[in-house]
């Protein structure tokens, strides 16, 4: 048993020092971050808090609901929107341009700061009527490759079908799309028929640079339909570093790029729907959601525990944390516990979700402490009645 | 003049906006499927018909053109036809030319490694004789161990960029499949750790295989199988892998071993690009590989080569249906050297410029009759059906508007036309007869065509004394001038001062075959032949070069200008003088000549880097709205909320203090003034003090916020907080 305890103790040890050397980290990139920022900035932030670490935090942001937040955001009217119409109309008499060097087989990649989703919507449905047209929002997650390859095999399989079929006496050769099990499959079957099919496929792409296309094989797949005769490109970009997903064989003999700079300073209101909104992802405001759904999930006596803790904390701001020795006895004396055994095991409810954590106190021995900021923890006790 | 921008129906974009909300969320749709009528399909890089037959289905009938001209609005989708027709055949002709220059570069290497294969291959054939029972065992032969080798040329590309060799690795295969090998073209892509050796095989096999492997186990037994097939054990198999250092080497190191155990009864050949060094595949093959591999090593030719050649063939001998302004060469000779310096790139460049040009200039089409050998005829037929308006156009291009002799009607215009013809064709001769000096001195073409096409050199070359100076005193300025490409020409002619005798007969032969068109010039060539061969020969051969360098320079000092070599370089000075007028001095050269080099840059290099932040820094110059007026640098609550954020982003450093941040940001949107805006970060006592106007809420601001912060995390500008900092951003673009 002792080699285990033993190895158990030396565990918790190194834990210590981790946690220890974390905290340090975090001091020092406080201090490169205030020594990175520009002179006077630096030297404002140090005057008016008179801290060495002056930053201000986002929950001194008097925040609204969340809900509240999001339904102002939903609503937000657009600023400009006259001068954005104009801006859009101002496009269409590039679209035939635009479609011209489609035929000239380039791909058009439009650039610019704005969402441009509502624009090649348009040029395609009101210009690129001989085409079928295949919309891919690639500002979603939950785009897969597979099915839309999978799609545009369907269309063109159609087609062969309906070739094949008019020229007597013609073998069909190759296999249906049904078989086809991987998206290097259904990539090179579009390869091998598309010089056979009588139609042309546009592809448009909302946000090729999307968290779902970004990748280097979704890439590379959507390079290789690219170069294909029947198919054209029509994609948009929004991230500054999106051509870095290229190499310049990709650029110059597959997708074949010809660039246009189209801001149109549109909201992008779909584009990002789900990213999370900053004020309330940041750090404490999420971290004391979260603390009051796992503190209000436990007993009444665990809470209680907690609120001891948070109080002395509160109290002694200064203190590295509470001695459990010290936790123990107060809880005693209000009927929280009966013996360290609970009480540990609410400790290790805490240090388990991350309630918690233990600290080597100046005086060699340990402590407990909560890792919020006093405010954040203020305003936890008041919402865990 | 540029095209006149008609807008595009928009009947339909109502139809898509309503349907945009049932789409937004879906990952993909169909938006709409081709309207069966309208399905046509144009497969530009194979459109290889016959040009007559595009022309007639244009709208020269007279049915069409009546309904055109009757309109005096026709249509603009007939004009695009026009356009497009126009662009497709000569793009045609211009790639065509580009292949058939890369074939003939490449055409000696495939011949050696044609010639190295077949001798490999009958002595394989010589030692080895196996039955297809033999080739079907599953377990190795035993045999003499070097005959496990496997034969590998390395051809070594000499560029980094492998782009370039892909081509050429395509064509050596066709060059190879035409001439009995069986091929497989393989790429890095086939030797990835993620599909491993297996991934490698099936590749192999799916490239011999003409039909799909149906299911059958991607191995070597299915290999020996296929080869067993009748009429295949009789020709060698070539594994091509174009980029072999991108490679994983041990799958590649795998895939070797395994071949090599079957390459007794299968004869398998490697040709593997390698773009660094010959040491490269020692470094980076296992040793256990290389072992296996018998190589032998062949080199490609460089790239300035394959532009010199191309520059001659594309941008000089077709240059009398499409040619560039100077300012468009100068930008393409700068995009080849400074940007990559492949051919692919310069080849892509110059199609997006030829596509610009028809797509841009509304008169673009009638460069296409050039080609026609009858192209008066054909101008006149066109111009009797030709719109007014569009007639207008060509005598409103920038070029007619001092020629009053156009406005004496189509007759001129299809002379002016025929002496654009004719002077592109003398201009291409004589910068071909400057290309053989430079082939001689190993210039680069690029350059000579940059100076070629120069309007101002022509101005300034006009009299015939400024021109003698530019020349003469070449010598002064040729160093500084031909970094930049300026002093080529006059290089040119100092090279043929300093040319043997026996170089200087073959520059004359040569020159003798460009200028057949210029009667002139040509007589004169004929002459100096003749002088060249009075020559006592024999005295020229005991020369060497310190004598003919000295020879020049005393030649010179002496006053000796009779020497034939004087009078050689007298003939090209009086050929660039009189016959080498650059194109942009040409009345009507916008038909042919294309001349927007911005137009260009931006379709060639987007650079969303420093152009989206410019967007949100210079907003106002795209919504042109009125609260922009008084001073588009102050921030005003007008403005839109990313440009806000973006510029008040600009007065932090690396990380940006998200209270501080949204305080600024709530400050603007609440102010009424514009003054206090100048500070970065108004002290909080300031902000008290203002308070808020009714219709700004608390949560609007905040909504604000949140959306310009997505927004900007949506272009890649801002990396969101990280669990350390949680109140800080980080800004990632610094600077345009």
């Amino acid at each position: 048993m002792a080699p285990k305890r033993k190895k158990v103790e030396v565990e918790e040890e190194e834990a210590r020092a981790q946690e220890e050397v974390e905290e340090e980290d975090e001091e020092e990139e406080e201090e490169e971050l205030a020594f990175s920022r520009n002179y006077f900035l630096a030297k404002e932030v140090g005057s008016a808090s008179g801290k060495r670490s002056a930053a201000r935090k986002v929950s001194e942001i008097n925040l609204v609901d969340e809900q509240l937040l999001r339904a102002s955001l939903s609503e937000l009217p657009t600023k400009h929107e006259k001068e954005i119409g104009s801006l859009l109309e101002s496009y269409k008499g590039l679209y035939s341009n635009w479609l011209f060097e489609l035929r000239c087989g380039f791909g058009l990649l439009m650039y610019g700061f704005g969402s441009k989703k509502a624009l090649l919507e348009d040029f395609a449905s009101s210009t690129l009527t001989s085409y079928t047209v295949v919309v891919i929002n690639g500002y979603l997650a939950s785009v897969n490759l597979k099915q839309v390859m999978t799609t545009i095999a369907e269309i063109l399989w159609e087609h062969y079908k309906c070739k094949a079929k008019r020229s007597t006496g013609k073998k069909q050769q190759t296999q249906l799309p049904n078989g086809l099990k991987s998206v290097d499959d259904i990539v090179t079957f579009i390869v091998d028929i598309s010089d056979d099919c009588n139609c042309s496929v546009c592809l448009v792409i909302h946000n090729i640079d999307g968290p779902a296309l970004r990748d280097p094989d979704s890439q590379q797949h959507l390079a290789r339909v690219s170069c294909c005769s029947c198919i054209c490109l029509v994609a948009s970009i929004d991230h500054v570093n999106a051509p870095l997903l290229w190499d310049k064989k990709m650029v110059y003999t597959q997708f074949k790029w010809s660039w246009h700079h189209v801001p149109t300073f549109v909201p992008y209101k779909v584009e990002g729907l789900f990213n999370p909104l900053i004020l309330f992802s940041s750090g404490h405001v999420q971290t004391t959601k979260t603390a009051l759904v796992v503190l209000q999930s436990l007993t009444p006596n665990a809470q209680s525990v907690f609120r001891v803790l948070a109080e002395f904390q509160l109290a002694n701001e200064k203190e590295e944390g509470m001695h459990v020795s010290e936790l123990y006895t107060k809880c005693r004396e209000q009927f929280l516990v009966s013996s360290q055994v609970t009480l540990n095991a609410h400790l290790t409810e805490f240090k388990d979700h991350k309630l918690v954590k233990m600290r080597r106190h100046s005086d060699g021995q340990d402590c407990l402490h909560i890792p919020l900021p006093t405010n954040a923890l203020e305003k936890l006790l008041q919402e865990l009645v | 003049m540029a095209k006149h921008q008609t807008s595009p129906q928009s009947a339909s974009s109502q139809g898509a906006n309503s349907q945009d909300a049932n789409h937004t969320l879906e990952p993909f749709f169909i938006l709409h499927k081709a309207q069966p009528q309208a399905t046509v399909v144009e497969k530009v890089s194979k459109s290889r018909k016959g040009r007559k037959k595009g022309i007639e289905s244009s709208p020269k009938s007279p049915e069409k053109s009546k309904r055109t001209t009757s309109d005096e609005q026709p249509s603009n989708t007939l004009y695009e036809q026009w356009w497009f027709k126009a662009f497709n055949e000569i793009w045609s002709l211009i790639q065509s030319s580009i292949e058939g220059v890369l074939r003939d570069i490449n055409l000696k290497l495939f011949n050696e490694v044609l010639q190295w294969i077949e001798d490999s291959f009958s002595e394989i054939k010589s030692n080895v004789k196996l039955s297809s029972s033999e080739i079907l065992q599953p377990y190795p032969l035993l045999a003499d161990t070097l005959c496990r080798k496997i034969p590998t040329a390395f051809v070594l590309t000499k560029n980094a960029e492998f782009v370039d060799d892909i081509q050429t690795f395509c064509d050596l295969g066709s060059h190879l499949k035409a001439n009995r090998c069986h091929v497989a073209n393989m790429s890095a892509l086939d030797f990835s750790l993620k599909f491993g050796i297996g991934g490698s095989v099936r590749s192999l096999l799916r490239q011999l295989h003409s039909e799909p492997l149906d299911g059958k186990i991607a191995d070597m037994l299915t290999l020996a199988k296929w080869y067993c097939e009748e009429e295949k054990n009789d020709k060698p198999i070539v594994v091509m892998i174009d980029d072999m250092e991108c490679c994983n080497a041990d799958v590649l190191g795998n895939f070797i071993t395994m071949l090599s155990e079957w390459v007794m009864k299968i004869p398998i050949f490697f040709i593997m690009g390698v773009a660094t060094t010959i040491e490269a595949p020692k470094n980076m093959l296992p040793s256990d590989a290389l072992q296996h591999l018998n190589p032998s090593k062949l080199t490609l030719g460089t790239p300035s080569d394959r532009m010199n050649s191309l520059v001659e063939s594309v941008l000089v001998e077709v240059c009398y249906c499409f040619s560039l302004g100077h300012e468009v060469s100068v930008f393409l000779r700068n995009y080849f050297l400074r940007h990559d310096g492949t051919i692919t790139s310069f080849i892509s460049a110059l199609k997006l410029a030829c596509s610009k040009h028809f797509s841009l200039e509304s008169v673009s089409f009638l460069g296409l009759y050039m080609l026609d050998q009858d192209s008066e005829e054909r101008w006149s037929e066109k111009f009797v059906y030709l719109p007014e308006s569009m007639k207008r156009c060509v005598l409103n291009l920038h070029s007619c508007k001092s020629e009053k002799n156009l406005q004496g009607g189509v007759g001129s215009i299809v002379q002016q036309l025929s002496d654009l013809k004719a002077s592109q064709r003398f201009w291409s001769s004589v910068v071909l007869c400057l290309f053989e000096v430079a082939r001689y001195s190993k210039m680069q073409f690029l350059d000579i065509f940059c100076e070629a096409t120069d309007p101002k050199m022509y101005c300034m070359n006009g009299s015939e004394n400024s021109l003698k100076k530019h020349f003469r005193c070449g010598d002064k300025n040729s160093t500084a001038r031909s970094s930049s490409g300026v002093g080529s020409i006059t290089r040119v002619i100092h090279t043929i001062r300093e040319m043997p005798v026996a170089a200087l007969s073959n520059l004359l032969d040569k020159w003798n075959n460009h200028t057949e068109e210029m009667t002139e010039i040509n007589e004169e060539v004929k002459k100096l032949q003749s002088v060249l061969a009075s020559v006592d020969e024999g005295k020229v051969y005991e020369e060497n070069l310190h004598n003919i360098r000295n020879r020049k320079s005393v030649s010179v000092i002496s006053g000796k200008r009779n020497s034939a070599n004087e009078k050689v370089a007298m003939l090209l000075d009086a050929m660039i003088r009189k016959y080498m007028k650059p194109l942009e001095c040409m009345t009507l050269h916008e038909i042919i000549c294309f001349r927007d080099v911005d137009v260009l840059q931006s379709g060639l290099i987007g650079d969303p880097r420093k152009t989206i932040q410019l967007d949100l820094l210079k907003c106002h110059s795209y919504l042109s709205c009125s609260c922009f007026s008084s001073d588009a640098k102050n921030l005003s609550p007008s403005m839109h909320d990313t440009s806000i954020m973006y510029k008040l982003a600009q007065e932090f450093g690396d990380v940006i203090n998200l209270y501080e941040w949204y305080q600024s940001f709530k400050t603007v949107l609440t102010s009424s003034s514009q003054t206090s805006r100048k500070r970065g970060r108004p002290s909080p006592a300031s902000k008290k003090a203002k308070p808020l106007p009714p219709s700004e809420t608390e949560a609007l601001i905040q909504a604000r916020f949140c959306g310009a912060v997505t927004e900007l995390q949506i272009s890649g500008l801002l990396r969101m907080p990280t669990k350390r900092r949680p109140d800080f951003i980080q800004r990632i673009a610094f600077g345009l």
